[in-house]
């Protein structure tokens, strides 16, 4: 039996600022929560190909699709991605939530 | 293969260019002027230097110059080709052909090199510039004017800047 | 220091204006991630986990009041107000916008500063004792010879494009503060018997994931000739070096496929061919360059300083921050004073918009408004009186760095890690944090003396972790942080690779294992021994007994 796909989203960091970015289905926020989350791996195909249309389009750089975990926030599955999500864990000042709120 | 997809530059744009590149197999047409790897150089030299009316020869970064000298009195053009975009063995090769080896004729790059690149390979001696469609002229233009004076001795035999430092002492004095 | 002239400002201006062509041409997609990357990171300018990273060279680790000034108002425009002090002498921004890259570029011009080749595979910044000119016993100031090997290889035509990054490090003194046995190039400032200053040149030195030191490759070259025999290594290394695994791209990797006789033989002829091609510096240009680096006017001062001696008596805080963070400068009255930017639990090389202005203030108040930045990630004021130093003291305890922890277990390099940086495995900040706050009592620290604690948060190790007395290295172990320990490793003249001790630590264990090492060395240790001095003596052995059992 194969295993449950795990949930998947798109980011990257938008060319013109760096800032680290999530595809939301129709544009680009800041927050992971915010994310379109890809259930199946036919999703998570659609998500890589809008990712290298946003890339070609120099939109978006680095643009990866990323593990997450099925929380309402879509916390990330791996602490790198936690951190790029979030901000430096040294500098809570600057840190920004998963989400908008 | 004619060279139908790409252009010839030189630091002020496009230039009209005779060389046909041949494959190892293709033959040559009697005064032609004829682009051969290096390989068909070594092989065929004898039959090469007869029939065209001018032999060139396309080299890589990780060539062997002891290999090239003596075909360099007869070649009309040499081709270094960038194996990617960060190859920095042709400002090498490119230098070496000019200054040790005395090679004064066509020199001409090809590959994925950009504009940007086109200054720095000027100043190792290149004078040609073999590009793909995409290649800006306009950005080459540009980017050969992007610095007017160097640290460094460039082929082109510029004065450097301790040497322009010095004269500017020596008017003062 | 050194100052441009209008030919230095010219290349300066004509930078910043490529730069903002190539920025315009990317932004309007006339030119692609894959040809733009190569031209963002020899301006410094790298993509990280949070937004572009700007990494601005501080030439031989000098700087000026009125540059850290600008540094300072960089990070509160440009930034998020603070900046990182790097283990190569640079200082680093975290948060910064490609658009607003032209902008920064021209405000760093104006002050002579800029990120040329801090990344790519190109000569990178050189780096030097950062205390030269001001310690004794130097054969020559090694900061003279840095400023002709940054002219030289600034945008150099044929060594900009290398397999890999090249680094070069200069030393004047005996005493190696340069790592140079770790770099690219080493090169050792010395006198032959004919009284002629020249070089002892090393190469192929590297941390990475192979670790190497540098092979010695002439024990003297004459001073006149270093650029024409620079160009030869760097042509053997351009043309042969390797170009199809990035792993194996370093000049370490050809010496080693080589062989250093053979490597060396390639040298020597391709300098043969060379030498006399006119690359190698003008004797009179070498002079002017030198008059930059001639000491600040000082004061005669004779005799032992009263007000000095007198501090130091009443105040035991004040002569502790003496003891470790203050050394001898080479006139009589006068102090080369460290700054630690490590305070207990802090980020190490981190520095706040307005410490910045401060250190500055100090600096122009104090020490002829130079500055300099060590690998140690600390800052220096090379040139005080000893009758000001209790006043810089109780000035930095108002920005909270009169720390007295210079080369003492609390002052831990470490680099960014994975709070910050896209290649990490692991956190390095807040590891070197937790040490910092186990050993944050002060007579406990000069109780086990010098001891270098480095850490890197991946095998790319810019936490210097092979050098360190005690190594760590983070690694991730399915999806978890883990870190390795190393002891033995130095960056002196006596420099050693650390060697591995065994199986690595969870986060939590790692501080516990650096305590269990160090208890050790204190229960083991001889009379004047150190720690790194302690270890040679008697090896891995019974510091593996305690941490891992009798078994291992």
């Amino acid at each position: 039996m194969a295993k449950p796909d795990v949930p998947k989203v798109l980011t990257g960091n938008l060319l013109r600022n760096g800032a680290t970015v999530y595809y939301t289905g129709k544009e680009w926020s800041a927050y992971v929560a915010d994310a379109k989350v890809a259930a199946t791996a036919d999703e998570a195909e659609e998500l890589r190909k809008i990712g290298a249309a946003a890339y070609a389009a120099n939109l978006v750089i680095d643009v990866n699709v990323v593990d997450v975990q099925p929380t309402a926030e879509h916390t990330p599955a791996h602490i790198r991605e936690v951190i790029r999500a979030t901000g430096p864990t040294v500098r809570r000042d600057l840190n920004k939530s998963m989400s908008a709120e | 293969m004619a060279l139908n997809s790409s252009r010839v530059l030189d630091r002020n744009g496009p230039i009209t260019d005779g060389w046909q590149r041949l494959a190892d197999d293709e033959a040559v047409k009697t005064g032609a002027s004829a682009l051969v790897s290096f390989q068909r150089l070594k092989n065929e030299h004898n039959a090469l230097f007869a029939e065209a009316a001018a032999v060139g020869v396309e080299i890589g970064g990780d060539v062997t110059l002891e290999e090239l000298e003596p075909f360099l009195p007869r070649l009309g053009l040499i081709v270094v080709r960038f194996a990617f975009m960060r190859d920095g063995r042709p400002f090498s090769v490119g230098r070496l052909l000019r200054e040790r080896y005395g090679y004064t004729r066509d020199l001409r790059a090809v590959g994925d090199f950009i504009p940007d690149q086109v200054l720095f390979l000027l100043r190792c001696g290149f004078n040609s510039f073999e590009v793909g469609p995409n290649f800006s002229a306009d950005a080459l233009k540009h980017g050969v004017a992007a610095y007017t004076v160097w640290y460094q001795r460039g082929v082109e035999r510029n004065q450097t800047v301790a040497e322009m430092r010095l004269g500017k002492a020596k008017e003062q004095a | 220091m050194y100052i441009y002239d209008d030919f230095d400002h010219t290349v300066a201006q004509q930078r910043v204006a490529e730069f903002r062509d190539q920025v315009g041409r990317r932004l309007k997609g006339e030119l692609s991630e894959e040809q733009f990357r190569p031209l963002r990171l020899m301006n410094g300018l790298y993509l990280q986990l949070h937004a572009y990273m700007l990494r601005v060279a501080v030439p031989y680790g000098t700087l000026s009041a009125t540059q850290m000034r600008k540094l300072a108002h960089i990070a509160r425009v440009y930034d998020r107000g603070y900046a990182h002090f790097t283990t190569r002498q640079n200082i680093q921004y975290n948060w910064i916008k490609l658009e607003e890259m032209p902008d920064l570029l021209a405000e760093l011009a104006s002050v002579q500063m800029h990120g040329n080749q801090t990344s790519g595979n190109c000569v990178r910044n050189v780096t030097a004792d950062h205390f030269s000119g001001a310690i004794e016993g130097e054969v020559e100031d090694p900061r003279i010879v840095s400023e002709v090997i940054r002219q030289w290889s600034t945008f150099h035509p044929e060594f900009s494009w290398l397999p890999r990054k090249f680094k070069i490090a200069v030393t004047g003194a005996e005493k190696d503060r340069a790592a140079v046995q770790w770099h690219d190039i080493g090169l050792h400032i010395v006198r032959n018997d004919a009284d002629e200053v020249g070089y002892t040149v090393y190469v192929g030195g590297g941390m990475g994931r192979i670790p190497v030191l540098a092979t010695k490759v002439r024990a003297f070259l004459p001073k006149p000739e270093l650029l024409s025999y620079l160009e030869a290594i760097l042509r053997v290394y351009n043309r042969h070096g390797r170009r199809d695994n990035i792993h194996k791209a370093r000049i370490k990797i050809l010496v080693r496929d080589l062989g250093p006789e053979e490597f060396i033989r390639q040298v020597e002829e391709e300098w043969e061919a060379s030498r006399q091609s006119g690359v190698n510096l003008p004797p009179q240009e070498e002079m002017r360059i030198a008059r930059y680096f001639e000491l600040p006017p000082l004061e005669k001062i004779a005799g032992p300083v009263a007000a000095f001696e007198d501090a130091k008596k009443q105040n035991r805080a004040f002569a502790q921050w003496v003891a470790t963070n203050v050394h001898p400068h080479k006139a009589p009255g006068y102090a080369i004073a460290t700054i630690s930017l490590k305070p207990i639990g802090g980020i190490p090389g981190d520095i706040a918009a307005d410490q910045m202005d401060a250190v500055a203030d100090l600096a122009e108040r104090y020490s002829f408004s130079e500055i300099r930045a060590s690998h140690i990630q600390n800052l220096v004021l090379p040139h005080v009186k000893q009758a000001d130093l209790f006043a810089v003291w109780q000035a930095l305890g108002k920005i909270g760095f009169a720390d007295a922890n210079a080369g003492l277990v609390t002052d831990i390099i470490a680099c960014p890690g994975l709070d910050y940086c896209s290649l990490a495995n692991a956190r390095s900040i807040p590891v070197a944090q937790r040490i910092s706050e186990r050993f944050a009592d002060l007579d406990r620290q000069h109780k086990i003396g010098e001891l270098q604690i480095k850490i890197s948060g991946c095998i790319n190790a810019c936490g210097h972790h092979h050098a360190g007395h005690i190594g760590i290295l983070g690694v991730d172990k399915a999806g978890q942080e883990f870190y390795q320990l190393t002891l033995g490793g130095a960056g002196d003249e006596t420099a050693s690779t650390g060697q591995l001790l065994g199986p690595g630590f969870s986060s939590d264990g790692i501080v516990d294992a650096v305590e269990k090492v160090i208890d050790t060395y204190l229960d083991l240790r001889q009379p004047a021994e150190t720690f790194i001095t302690a270890y040679r003596r008697v090896g891995p052995a019974p510091f593996k007994e305690k941490l891992y059992g009798a078994k291992q």
